[in-house]
């Protein structure tokens, strides 16, 4: 469970999914409800509350929605380096991030 | 003005910029809208995108726009009979980290509408192929170029504070080749 020190974007799943996206760059709702260990629900309804106030956005690749920080928002810089420093203390959340495999990984190749 | 399948973008967006101005709320046309009009129709965006600079209330926002036939479904408003959808994105009006823009009124028709300039247009369109490589925006902001005066001197100031001087050379390279041929037919775009 992700213990957020603060919530300085209206709730704790809101400022997970935005020290998430931060620590993936891009990622999609299933994947964020995972590293979160948030409901799928609730991590959607962050998303969308946070992508309405420009704060991230979304590509459709295939039939997934990939989201990230949004690269147009005006203090994209001021954002990220916030949102970064938020993420230092939140150990158990980067370990979980940085035990995904994101690196590719050949075709037909043996798990 | 009364609004009809037959309406063109250029009709909605004066429809809508009126109506906005009548209620006293304060918008500026961006985004595929205005690329719409600055290129003059090469471009065919189906949604008008305003950002609002004054501070209405959902429920006068609502009214504002119900006034010409529009009625908000989730975060967009539509209309029975025209297909252009309109929508408020949240503001500031910025491109990239640039927050000082200021709109024009451009002229359409015989009316008049609150949007970006054909320069901030353009630079609006290369934030779309500079963040998110997004190629059509890239395409789109070379069509405006070619439809209208632009300070190409300032949009590559802009896309060096924004560390995109080589995809800025990329851009006017495109430009430059297109302005020594005769721009490709009108393409229909979602």
């Amino acid at each position: 469970m992700l213990v957020a020190r603060s919530s300085p974007f209206g709730s704790t799943t809101r400022t997970g999914v935005l020290i998430a996206l931060r620590l993936l760059d891009e990622s999609y709702p299933r994947e964020l409800a995972r590293v979160l260990e948030q409901p799928l629900f609730a991590v959607q309804r962050a998303l969308a509350g946070l992508e309405k106030d420009g704060l991230v956005a979304a590509v459709t690749t295939g039939r997934t929605r990939l989201y990230r920080i949004n690269p147009r928002y005006f203090a994209l810089k001021e954002l990220s380096d916030f949102v970064g420093r938020l993420a230092e203390p939140e150990e158990s959340l980067r370990a979980k991030v940085e035990s995904l495999r994101r690196r590719p990984r050949r075709t037909g190749k043996r798990l | 003005m009364k609004l009809n399948e037959k309406s063109t973008l250029q009709d909605v967006a004066v429809a809508v910029s009126q109506a906005l101005e009548t209620a006293g709320i304060r918008a500026v046309l961006t985004g595929g809208g205005i690329a719409t009009i600055h290129t003059r129709g090469d471009y065919k965006s189906e949604d008008l995108d305003f950002i609002i600079q004054s501070g209405p209330t959902q429920a006068q926002l609502d009214a504002a726009l119900k006034n010409i036939g529009f009625e908000r479904s989730g975060d967009h408003y539509e209309h029975a009979t025209t297909r252009f959808f309109v929508e408020f994105p949240p503001g500031p009006l910025s491109i990239g980290r640039d927050i000082a823009i200021r709109p024009e009124q451009v002229k359409v028709g015989r009316s008049r509408v609150l949007a970006l300039s054909p320069t901030d247009s353009c630079r609006d369109r290369l934030a779309a192929f500079y963040f998110w490589n997004d190629r059509q925006s890239l395409d789109v902001a070379v069509r405006i170029g070619l439809r209208e005066k632009i300070d190409l001197d300032a949009i590559q100031r802009w896309s060096e504070t924004e560390g995109m001087a080589d995809r800025f050379r990329e851009f006017e390279r495109l430009l430059d080749r297109r302005r020594g041929r005769k721009v490709p037919s009108h393409q229909k775009r979602g």
